[in-house]
């Protein structure tokens, strides 16, 4: 049985226009994201991880914009759909949570009224249907005495709460797809672990498919299916997140998995990975890691290596893997 | 809340005491028969200037004199003043709801169109609409008040004769003070509509257009200016983000979740222009010799009227104070964060 994709991003550029010039971002990035399953984007900072989320749903700041490529959902270009059509899109097919969950709900507004309004802009309902569903909806994600939390306003949620409130919102219209940019980088261990659980959890219970975005390679393989390294806006790996764990062919991801296992031995002030990523809107011809690749050869700072699948997996690198 | 706005109040006497005791002081400069020299009015009767002295014992000690004062104050009499030939209770009583109509007038057309014109530049943002909104701000911000008062009053009066100076034409004045016209609050505004009058009441209101707008100006310039930063501040926060990202529509995006928060420090503004108004309405008044309570204080400042500028000084602080704890009581309202106690 062939499973066609829910998402499919192809040859995907994103630049800043800075000074008046455009610097791409995000470059040649193309993925296919099946019904019911977790991706994972891992990257260090700056890498676009955050850039490639907005862009999927165009929230994009001002400054950004998409240069090139397509992103169909359900065979639809998102980039060239009107935008009242996006809207519909928007939080009830894919739907999205953020880093900072505090910082992401409106201080304003009770934590009842920003979900009401969530179901009420997708779904004809009354006042106290929408109420019903939300209490409903904060029971789903875990928060106790829902109804009476509902008149409550975030700063009285911690952290971790606020990050339940966050997704019991993107979960309420059932979408396809959520998209998680590093949902748990702001919140302390144990609740990182809680919040962690919860999306798996309702991952499977709604058969959706995820995006998950975080920096740490570990957290990567061991929620999703699939994981896509990024680095300098450009994907260097991707595989299954078994093999890409167990056996990793780029450099940098190496590189990557060296360091985390360093850090288990906590081994300190000893980077795996020297050197600095790069800086944002700096292209060099080459592949964007030669600066710090053991490995790199003249030819590396020539031209940049194709993507070239490997097996069941894409590299992106001249050093062809022997076994 | 109840007791924060009690611990306010209590502070209220302190306020009073500090700037009344500062001006008895101020007062107490003048000699005691420049002093007493305003209650004689005949200049062939300078000899009962001693008995003036003598009677209100002009000469004893400032702290005798003030407490004296204050004694009747907390009776309820604030003393006679003769710039405006009535007790100084009565002329407040007659001149202030005149300036609270022109302020309320002003505020509500700064509020209204400086919050819209300040949203409406943060969206467009470096395009023409807010190049256009920045450059009325300057030019409101850069054109003094008399000048423009001057400007207005050349133009509708002079040239065109839409509007006239003063605070109502004298036809509403015979009936406002006709039998059959019931002063129910003291506003016109307001009385003309319980007595069913239109007549009066849009005579009222075309005679507050001219310094409303010239007072409007300003304050106009600054609100837009205060909102769209403010609203631009908000724009780009992550709740905006969630907003958008949840499939909101763009109005709701912009009004209800941006524009709520960016209001917030509009409120402590708008109430301090307000407040600042009704104190300081004088120039305006002056101009369009609009009989408010401005004009009043500056008549008694003028003709060393003591009487007249303590109670007007009295009424300002009362009205600081009360002025400031409604801006606080509004806050909470809009700012769940805020809690007052
Ligand atoms: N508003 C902006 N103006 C200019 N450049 C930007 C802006 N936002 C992001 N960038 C650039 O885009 C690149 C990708 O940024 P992005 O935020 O996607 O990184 P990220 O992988 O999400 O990092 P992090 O882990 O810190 O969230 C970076 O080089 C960054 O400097
Ligand atoms: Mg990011």
């Amino acid at each position: 049985m062939v499973v066609s994709p829910v998402l499919q991003v192809c040859d995907l550029q994103v630049s800043f226009m800075m000074q008046k010039r455009a610097y791409p971002v995000l470059r040649e990035l193309s993925y296919n994201l099946l019904p019911g399953r977790i991706l994972a984007v891992v990257g260090e900072s700056g890498s676009g991880k955050t850039v490639h989320a907005l862009s999927l749903l165009g929230l994009l700041p001002p400054a950004a914009h998409v240069s090139r490529g397509k992103i169909l959902y359900r065979d639809t270009d998102l980039l060239t759909m009107p935008r009242a059509r996006l809207r519909d899109v928007r939080g009830s097919k894919i739907s999205m949570i953020f880093q900072d969950p505090s910082a992401s709900l409106n201080p304003v507004l009770t934590v009842g009224e920003q979900l009401i309004e969530t179901l009420r802009a997708h779904k004809p309902m009354s006042k106290q249907q929408a109420r019903e569903e939300a209490v409903r909806l904060l029971e789903k994600v875990g928060i106790a005495d829902a109804p009476a939390r509902l008149s409550a306003y975030p700063f009285e949620f911690s952290g971790g709460m606020c990050q339940r409130v966050m997704i019991a919102m993107a979960l309420a219209l059932s979408p396809d797809i959520l998209i998680a940019d590093e949902p748990t980088t702001a919140l302390d261990v144990t609740i990182q672990a809680q919040i962690l659980h919860l999306i798996r959890e309702l991952q499977q219970k709604e058969k959706m498919a995820v995006i998950f975005i975080t920096h740490n390679l570990a957290l990567a393989s061991e929620i999703a299916d699939e994981v896509l390294v990024l680095y300098g806006g450009l994907c260097m790996e991707q595989a299954p997140a078994k093999d890409l764990f167990e056996d990793p062919h780029h450099p940098y991801t190496k590189g990557l998995l060296a360091s985390l296992v360093s850090m288990d031995r906590r081994v300190e002030r000893l980077p795996a990975i020297a050197g600095q990523p790069p800086m944002a809107g700096e292209i060099t011809k080459g592949c964007p890691f030669a600066s710090r690749c053991p490995q790199a050869q003249e030819k590396c700072r020539q031209q940049l290596p194709p993507l070239t699948q490997q097996g069941i997996r894409m590299v992106r690198c001249f050093e062809e893997k022997t076994l | 809340m109840v007791r924060y706005i009690i611990r306010r109040l209590l502070l209220l006497p302190l306020v009073i005491l500090g700037v009344t005791f500062l001006l008895f002081f101020l007062t107490q400069r003048l000699s005691p028969e420049m002093r007493a020299s305003l209650y004689v009015k005949d200049p062939r009767q300078m000899g009962a200037l001693e008995e003036v002295i003598r009677q209100y014992g002009l000469r004893d000690n400032v702290f005798k004199q003030y407490g004296r004062w204050l004694g009747q104050v907390v009776r309820g009499d604030l003393g006679y003043s003769p710039s405006a030939n009535m007790p100084v209770a009565k002329a407040i009583k007659e001149y202030l709801p005149a300036t609270v109509q022109l302020a309320l007038v002003t505020m509500i057309l700064v509020v209204l169109f400086g919050v819209w014109f300040g949203v409406f530049s943060a969206v467009h943002k470096d395009k023409w609409p807010d190049t256009i909104a920045r450059f009325v701000s300057v030019g409101g911000f850069s054109l003094p008040i008399f000048v423009l008062g001057l400007l207005l009053l050349m133009l509708f009066y002079g040239k065109l004769g839409w509007f006239a100076p003063g605070g109502y034409s004298f036809q509403t004045d015979l009936i406002v003070h006709g039998p059959s016209f019931k002063m129910y609050t003291g506003f016109l505004l307001i009385d003309a509509l319980l007595n069913g009058n239109m007549r009066v009441f849009m005579d009222v209101l075309s005679h507050l257009v001219l310094p409303a707008v010239t007072l409007c100006i300003g304050s106009f310039a600054l609100m837009v200016r205060v909102m769209r930063s403010s609203m631009l501040e908000e724009l780009g926060k992550d709740y905006v983000r969630t907003a958008r990202a949840k499939g909101l529509a763009e109005w709701q995006v912009v009004y209800k979740h941006a524009g709520k928060n960016a209001i917030i420090p509009v409120i402590t503004l708008a109430s301090i222009q307000f407040i600042r108004l009704l104190g300081g309405t004088v120039i305006v008044e002056t101009i369009f010799d609009y009989p408010g309570i401005g004009r009043f204080g500056v008549m008694a400042a003028q003709q060393l009227d003591i009487a007249g500028i303590l109670g007007f000084s009295l009424m300002v602080a009362v009205l600081f104070v009360v002025g400031n704890l409604v801006s606080d009581i509004l806050y909470t309202a809009v700012d769940p964060r805020i809690r007052l106690d």
